[in-house]
C-alpha cells in the first residue's frame, strides 16, 4: 500500500482484529461499491448482496492485504470480481434469479408492483431521499465561506493532503484541519434532518 | 449531534481528520472507540462521508435508510466470521504520535530516507577505509611512518606533498605537534613504542608482518 492511502491506519485497526473498524469502511465506501457493481450487474435487486459478499470477502482476504495499493483500490478488484463471478452463476443458471422474481411477483397485490419494477432501492420514497440529500449538500456548499468551500473541495473532490492544502492556501495544516472539520458540521448540520430524524438510533 | 461541548468537537474534528487518513494511531484508536460506544459518532461518521460522496457526484446520494440496513446486514453475517488476526503490520503504516493527533506529514518524514541512505554510505565508506588501510601518499592525510629503532631524540620531519617545502623540527620538543592537512609525521616515541609491542601483535599497526609469524607446513604421513 502506498503511504498516502487514507484508510491506513483503519486497514492496521482491521488486521488486529478490529471488527468495528471494518464497519467504519464499510460505511465510508458502501455507496461508491454499490454504485460500481450497479453499472455491471445492471439488476439492482442483485447489488446490496453483490456489495455484501464483495465487504465479506475483502474481511477474510485482509490478513493477504500487503499494501501494495490503496485499500479502495483493493476492494474495488474484489468487488469486480465478485460482481463477475456472479454474473457467471446468472450465466449458469439464469431461471434462478427470473424464477425468485417471478414468485415474489405472484404474492404481491398491485399496490407493491410497482415497488417490485422499482427495486428495493429505487422506490420512489428512496429516490426521493436521495435527491433531497443531493440538494441539500449542494445547497449547504454554496453557502459556506470561500475559505471552507475552497478547503472541503480540494479535499474531497481533488483530493488533495492536508499538507498540499496548507501549500495551496498558505496557511497551516492544523487551520486546514479545522476549516475541513468546521465545513462538513456546517453541511451536516443542514444533512441531519434527511440523515435521520431520530439522531443516532439507526446507527 | 450537538457540537456543543469542547469535547464533543474534539471528537468530531479527530473524526474528521481520520476520514481524511490524517490521525496518528493513538488518535486513530480513539476515534474507532468512540465508533464503538457512541451512536451520534456513527451517525456523524456517515454523515461526513455521504457530504463527500455527493460532492464527487450526486449519483452516490442514497437513501440513508439503505446504507443503515446495509450495514445491520453485514454486521449480521460479520457475526459470523472468525475475527482476522495479520500476521504483522504492514511497514508502511507505522506512524508517529502526535499530542494533537495530527499524523505526522510528508514534509516531517521526507529527511528520513536521503538521510538513511546517507549513514548507509558513510558506513560503507568507513568499512572500506578500515579494511583497506590509510595510504600514506593518499592527498589530504596525515600518516604516520616508524623512525629507526634506538633513536630517542630524531629530528621529526614534517612535510607537504606535491613538492612544498619540507621543515625540520626538534623531536624533542615537548607538547603536541600541530598537525596539519597533507602532513608526514615521524615521531621516535612512537616508533620505540611500536617496536617494543612488535612482539606482542600479530602485524603492526601499521600492517608490517611480526617477526614471530613465520610460516609452517605440514607433512601429513603417508600410510
Amino acid at each position: 500500500m502506498n503511504a498516502s492511502d487514507a484508510d491506513a491506519a483503519l486497514v492496521e485497526k482491521v488486521r488486529l482484529g478490529d471488527v468495528k473498524a471494518f464497519e467504519m469502511l464499510v460505511v465510508k465506501y458502501q455507496r461508491r461499491i454499490e454504485r460500481l457493481i450497479g453499472r455491471m450487474v445492471r439488476d439492482v435487486d442483485l447489488v446490496p448482496d453483490i456489495a455484501q459478499e464483495t465487504f465479506i470477502r475483502a474481511y477474510r482476504a485482509i490478513p493477504q492485504f500487503r499494501g501494495e495499493s490503496a485499500f479502495y483500490t483493493w476492494l474495488y478488484r474484489i468487488a469486480v470480481n465478485t460482481a463477475k463471478k456472479a454474473l457467471m452463476e446468472l450465466k449458469r443458471d439464469p431461471l434462478v434469479a427470473e424464477s425468485a422474481r417471478a414468485s415474489s411477483r405472484d404474492e404481491d397485490d398491485e399496490t407493491s408492483r410497482v415497488e417490485n419494477e422499482l427495486s428495493d432501492g429505487e422506490t420512489p420514497d428512496a429516490v426521493l431521499a436521495s435527491k433531497q440529500i443531493a440538494a441539500a449538500v449542494n445547497l449547504a456548499i454554496e453557502s459556506l465561506s470561500e475559505e471552507l468551500r475552497q478547503a472541503i473541495t480540494l479535499r474531497e473532490i481533488e483530493g488533495l493532503s492536508y499538507e498540499e492544502i496548507a501549500e495551496m492556501m498558505n496557511c497551516p495544516i492544523g487551520t486546514v484541519r479545522s476549516r475541513i472539520f468546521r465545513a462538513r458540521e456546517a453541511i451536516a448540520q443542514r444533512l441531519r434532518p434527511l440523515l435521520d430524524t431520530r439522531v443516532g438510533e439507526r446507527w | 449531534m450537538s457540537t456543543g461541548s469542547g469535547t464533543d468537537v474534539r471528537r468530531l474534528e479527530q473524526l474528521s481528520a481520520l476520514a481524511d487518513g490524517e490521525l496518528d494511531d493513538a488518535a486513530t484508536a480513539l476515534s474507532c472507540a468512540h465508533w464503538r460506544g457512541d451512536a451520534r459518532v456513527r451517525a456523524t461518521w456517515h454523515a461526513y462521508h455521504v457530504i463527500g460522496d455527493v460532492l464527487r457526484s450526486d449519483d452516490l446520494a442514497t437513501d440513508p435508510a439503505r446504507d443503515a440496513e446495509f450495514l445491520r446486514s453485514l454486521r449480521a453475517r460479520l457475526v459470523a466470521e472468525p475475527v482476522v488476526i495479520a500476521p504483522q503490520p504492514i511497514p508502511w503504516l507505522g506512524r508517529q504520535s502526535d499530542p494533537s493527533g495530527v499524523r505526522a506529514t510528508g514534509r516531517a518524514d521526507g529527511w528520513k530516507v536521503p538521510g538513511a541512505v546517507a549513514a548507509g554510505l558513510v558506513a560503507v565508506a568507513g568499512v572500506f577505509m578500515l579494511t583497506r588501510g590509510v595510504e600514506p601518499n593518499a592527498p589530504g592525510e596525515v600518516a604516520v611512518a616508524r623512525a629507526d629503532a634506538g633513536v630517542t631524540a630524531v629530528p621529526m620531519v614534517v612535510g607537504t606533498r606535491r613538492g612544498e617545502a619540507t621543515a625540520v623540527v626538534d623531536g624533542s620538543a615537548s607538547g603536541p605537534v600541530p598537525v596539519s592537512d597533507r602532513i608526514l609525521i615521524r615521531d621516535a616515541r612512537l616508533d620505540a613504542y611500536l617496536a617494543a609491542h612488535k612482539q606482542f601483535a600479530g602485524s603492526s599497526a601499521l600492517g608490517v608482518p611480526s617477526s614471530f609469524l613465520r610460516s609452517a607446513t605440514v607433512d601429513a604421513p603417508r600410510r
